[in-house]
């Protein structure tokens, strides 16, 4: 990314970027999630799996600040979310691309609303859209894209501006498995190159042992974490040797089995 | 003969049946069928008191025309409704917009919007009259009245539909109220605004001539009202002509502005990936 630092040099205080403190998720008479206790580190590559509808998706809609939790707090950077968290990029399967701007004009838009100067805004635009493989598509409008084109435009827009945190909501849903392995790889690169933290949800295990530092098994609903496990295989990881690797297999039978889905 | 002249014959059927001459044919075809069946069915079934013919019709127009009323009829009608389509629509955009766009107010006044809609504005001419006299004000501003109903439930309706998760989203990367604004909440009712002016189009022309109906002593509704009262049924068709040219004429415009305005909506085909890994 354009600026490998970012994370970094936010990078002050305690050693945890996110704090779940005792974190209830109710809809209505719906006890959906928690009570949740957990620490994203700064820096790190977190998983969550679980079951649907196990509350994944509304620890990630509590830090993004879209979403409050019933009772318990979240913390981010040390300090309480409460509305819109302009400090993480969000990408879920729904595509959020604004229909009458270009793919470019959207990879934009986050540059803009933040104030940045032409040329560097030309710079990153540019550089996000090779990332995700996107050149040559500038000018195309939303509705002339597919399902899985969308979603790396809604990537590329998140890199463009670099957050601190990515949120990650089964960002390759809609991806056919070459592509999906391909994003793997680059988002290992991104992972790497900028030192952001990643909180990554999935019900796919390969895709969690594959990209997680650790990864969190969570309970049926009210879900809740049930088992943390650290993924201690080697990182500079190759996204297909890795399966090879016999902790892998492992690390897919341990975390079978903790999801206990019969 | 030669396999390049066979396949030339072949090609040129082809282009005949698909292409968009072709079609073109079968329009024209269909339109001067119309117009002979009803040139002779008014002589066959003795109806031209009814229905007039298409020759007379023709005779009617060039009268019209030569005498010069038929430039200066036009001159106002398209005026009142230009006018009033101008006022109409923008003052239903920007109260459709804000209704729409404030939740709270939307809901607030929802009653009373839902009871203006339901009501015939048409109902409301005599009142126009009263209001604005018999001069063109009056028609003005009756098709304001109805373009802006148009234009102001549409947008209305389309505006209160705007995806807040969109909003929501665009707050996440960073949209304070001012950009919420100038980046999702107006180009997203520009959409709708656009399509309640292509309803609201017709309307206009609609309210300049029942205005002229109720009460006018020239304009292209007051002379199909004329032609009404003397039983000239030609002249009364020579009217509607010229008001059906008028339309399609509006529309191929509006069409026009709408495809440079809104090129995302009408940019087509889908763009397949290359594999670039």
């Amino acid at each position: 990314m354009a600026n490998p630092d970012a994370a970094r040099t936010a990078a002050q205080g305690s050693d945890m970027l996110i704090e779940f403190n005792e974190v209830v998720a109710r809809f209505g008479s719906l006890h959906a999630m928690g009570p949740t206790t957990l620490s994203v580190r700064r820096g790190e590559f977190l998983a969550i799996v679980g079951p649907s509808g196990c509350g994944k998706s509304t620890l990630l809609n509590m830090v993004a600040g879209t979403l409050n939790p019933s009772s318990g707090s979240v913390l981010y950077n040390g300090k309480k979310v409460d509305g819109p968290n302009s400090d993480v990029g969000y990408i879920t399967q729904k595509n959020y691309c604004v229909p009458w701007r270009t793919v470019e004009g959207n990879v934009r838009m986050p540059l803009e609303l933040r104030g940045m100067a032409r040329g560097e805004m030309d710079e990153r635009v540019r550089f996000a859209l090779a990332q995700v493989g996107l050149t040559g598509f500038e000018k195309a409008y939303p509705k002339q894209l597919s399902g899985g084109m969308l979603q790396r435009v809604m990537i590329a827009r998140t890199l463009a501006y670099g957050p601190h945190v990515y949120l990650m909501d089964e960002p390759f849903g809609s991806l056919d498995a070459q592509l999906r392995m391909r994003m793997h790889a680059k988002l290992l690169d991104l992972w790497q190159q900028t030192g952001a933290t990643f909180v990554f949800v999935t019900h796919d295990l390969q895709e969690a042992i594959t990209l997680a530092d650790r990864v969190v098994v969570m309970s049926r609903r009210p879900g809740r974490p049930k088992l943390i496990v650290d993924i201690d295989l080697p990182r500079g990881r190759d996204v297909v040797d890795i399966q090879a690797d016999p902790a892998f297999g492992a690390y897919v039978k341990q975390l079978w089995h903790a999801l206990d889905l019969h | 003969m030669s396999g390049t002249a066979q396949r030339e014959t072949v090609s040129f059927w082809t282009s005949l049946h698909t292409g968009k001459y072709f079609d073109s044919l079968i329009q024209l075809t269909i339109a001067v069928v119309t117009l002979l069946l009803w040139e002779w069915g008014s002589n066959a079934l003795k109806a031209e008191f009814w229905i007039s013919r298409p020759s007379s019709v023709a005779v009617e127009l060039m009268r019209w025309a030569r005498s010069g009323d038929l430039a200066s009829d036009l001159r106002l009608t398209l005026m009142e409704a230009g006018v009033g389509f101008l006022i109409g629509s923008i003052a239903g955009a920007l109260v459709g917009f804000t209704l729409g766009w404030v939740e709270r107010l939307g809901k607030l006044l929802e009653p009373f919007v839902l009871s203006l809609y339901t009501l015939p504005k048409i109902a409301l001419a005599p009142l126009f009259v009263l209001w604005f006299g018999i001069g063109p004000m009056n028609k003005i501003m009756f098709s304001a009245m109805l373009v802006f109903f148009m234009v102001f439930f549409t947008t209305f309706q389309g505006t209160r539909q705007v995806d807040r998760d969109l909003v929501a989203n665009a707050r996440m990367l960073g949209a304070n109220r001012w950009a919420i604004w100038t980046k999702i909440a107006i180009p997203y009712a520009a959409i709708w605004v656009f399509t309640g002016i292509r309803i609201g189009l017709p309307y206009a022309l609609i309210g300049a001539i029942v205005g002229e109906f109720v009460a006018a002593d020239a304009g292209v509704g007051f002379r199909i009202k004329e032609a009404t009262s003397f039983f000239n049924t030609a002249a009364v068709f020579a009217g509607l002509v010229v008001l059906m040219v008028i339309s399609m004429i509006l529309l191929g415009l509006l069409k026009l502005i709408e495809m440079r305005a809104l090129r995302w909506q009408t940019a087509s085909g889908i763009i397949e990936p290359e594999v670039t890994p």
